[in-house]
């Protein structure tokens, strides 16, 4: 399998506050990861140094062999690397046709093949029954499936989820889990997934990186790393 | 497949709003066409001018209606073209004049356009204070007038001749008169939002509008938008300026207060009370508070600013999508309407 992406001696300060400390991080084509850590581990801060939201300050960047450390982020994402935020970013006054079509229009697909895509993409993310509905009318679930969608029709290589679950209900949660596992399993992508839902983490059965005070404390799977002394002290400790 | 049948429905009815405005756009060039076979005297001879202010509205709606960024700024590029279809009279004159200078003034306006907005854009210059810089080039525009008389006639403003319409040596109408100027001003007025249409169904349009509804996310997607941003400014500078050219060899005269601040707000107001989203509304809003204001002048010489201001601030309130947005609302209640009857 080929190595997808590549951080070494990643490190990023902000006034002298160490948020990432030399995180050495790889991820192989096709492969799903899971990040994990308390609140202020670093971990938002790291994915925003790949998607080129934040500039690194010591360290570098490789993605499929090449370097993008300190790159703008829309050229990050024309590599490939697309980002899902924290809260759903979308096009709130548009349709859910619209905001689907932007991303398609930022996949260098020919004119013809667009609207075909839009309804391929809107069937992946079950958004199809509400294709000529304003965004703001949707749930907030919808709008996280909207969003993830859009990364989709962008026709990325490697999906940066950050907290896609955040406010879902139970069950959109367990949805949501089964489509990142079809989108990495059936369309080869590949995607890194911030997340704090244990239930969530277990059933992608995905390995998992635990970050704490800006170092990753350790990596395996999801066994492994309940089980590790270290992670239940610092993390798992007052709920496993 | 069952999905997409579905769904199509609801987008078609989204497209009949745009339909809907183009046949609007049809009834209302039919009118203007119609027009000088009714009326003559003053209305045909002034309402060139009100559509060249529609232009210029139409270069606001398209930037920041479409894409979100407020300009007030635009009178600033509308008397740069007045100006420099004045020079091009008094320095050109191997070939037409007014041909020279309605190809120079766009590509000025956008040079101009694209020198500003790639620096602010590429520097992440947003909002607030991408309106400070828009109000300095009227700003300006309206000193360098005022400042560099040798050229412009300073205070005492330059007087510009009528164009004429020629065909290589052997050709030559007189646009002198009202009506064949009437009918070739329109003409412009009429290719030039057609043309805009065509550039914002497309592409470019959309992704301008996105800027204007989630920046971040369309950067996030793999666009420059400050190449989006920047493009969209040349075309816009290039349109005041263009209208401007004309402006000035119809009305026969420029003055430095064409490019003021002043002049710029007014057509925020008209582009506020036609509907920003709408070029067709920015146009028409233009043309007729400028007769209204014209009218109400002469009418009421004290009052008459009041009666736009208040006209302007009911709009604000009420309307916040102008008179086009108004129109767009009803137009989607009564197809909801009558598809809960189908």
């Amino acid at each position: 399998m080929a190595e997808l992406l590549r951080t070494e001696a990643l490190t990023k300060t902000f006034r002298g506050l160490v948020a990432n400390r030399e995180i050495g991080f790889t991820l192989q084509a096709g492969d799903l990861r899971c990040i994990i850590g308390p609140n202020g581990a670093g971990k938002t801060t790291f994915i925003s140094m790949i998607s080129g939201h934040q500039k690194p300050t010591a360290g570098r960047i490789t993605f499929e062999g090449r370097d993008i450390t300190g790159l703008p982020v829309h050229r990050i994402a024309r590599m490939g690397i697309v980002r899902k935020f924290q809260t759903p970013t979308v096009f709130n006054e548009l349709t859910v046709y619209e905001n689907i079509e932007l991303a398609v229009l930022a996949s260098d697909r020919p004119a013809r093949r667009r609207r075909d895509r839009v309804y391929e993409v809107l069937a992946l993310v079950r958004l199809s029954d509400v294709v000529a509905q304003r965004v703001a009318t949707l749930s907030h679930g919808q709008r996280q499936w909207l969003e993830v969608g859009m990364l989709l029709a962008k026709d990325a290589k490697l999906l940066l989820l950050d907290e896609p679950t955040a406010g879902m209900t139970a069950e959109e949660t367990h949805s949501t889990g089964e489509l990142v596992r079809r989108l990495v399993d059936d369309l080869n992508l590949s995607a890194i997934i911030i997340e704090h839902d244990i239930n969530f983490i277990r059933d992608l059965k995905a390995p998992v990186t635990v970050f704490h005070l800006g170092s990753i404390l350790v990596e395996g799977s999801f066994e492994e790393v309940a089980g590790n002394e270290q992670v239940r002290a610092v993390y798992l400790g007052d709920e496993v | 497949m069952s999905t997409l049948q579905a769904a199509s429905p609801p987008v078609q009815a989204i497209r009949r709003l745009g339909a809907s405005e183009t046949g609007l756009a049809i009834v209302a060039l039919v009118g203007f066409l119609l027009l000088p076979v009714f009326v003559s005297g003053y209305p045909i001879y002034i309402l060139p001018q009100y559509m060249l202010y529609g232009v210029m509205a139409m270069s606001l709606a398209l930037l920041w209606g479409v894409g979100g960024i407020l300009s007030i700024g635009q009178a600033g590029f509308f008397a740069f073209g007045g100006y420099i279809i004045g020079l091009c009279f008094k320095w050109i004159a191997i070939v037409n004049p007014a041909y020279a200078a309605l190809l120079i003034a766009p590509a000025m306006g956008a040079a101009l356009a694209a020198v500003l907005g790639y620096f602010l854009f590429r520097a992440g210059v947003r909002a607030a204070y991408f309106v400070l810089v828009t109000l300095a080039i009227s700003i300006i525009v309206e000193q360098v007038a005022v400042s560099q008389s040798q050229w412009t006639g300073g205070w005492n403003g330059m007087y510009i001749p009528r164009m004429s319409v020629t065909l290589g040596s052997i050709v030559e109408i007189s646009l002198f008169d009202d009506a064949p100027m009437y009918y070739v001003v329109l003409t412009i007025v009429a290719v030039t939002y057609g043309l805009l249409r065509w550039l914002l169904a497309g592409k470019f349009g959309k992704v301008l509008i996105g800027i204007r509804e989630n920046e971040d996310r369309v950067i996030s997607l793999g666009f420059d938008t400050s190449l989006y941003k920047t493009i969209a400014f040349m075309v816009s500078g290039a349109l005041a300026a263009l209208a401007g050219a004309l402006y000035g060899t119809h009305a026969g005269f420029v003055s430095p207060s064409l490019g003021g601040v002043l002049f710029s707000t007014e057509v925020v107001v008209w582009v506020a009370i036609g509907g920003r989203s709408s070029l067709l509304g920015a146009l028409l809003a233009a043309i007729v508070v400028a007769w209204l204001s014209n009218y109400l002048s002469a009418l009421v010489p004290k009052y008459w600013q009041l009666v736009i201001g208040i006209v302007f601030v009911a709009v604000i309130i009420y309307f916040k999508g102008g008179v086009a947005g108004a129109f767009a609302r009803y137009g989607a209640r009564s197809n909801a309407g009558n598809g809960a009857n189908g």
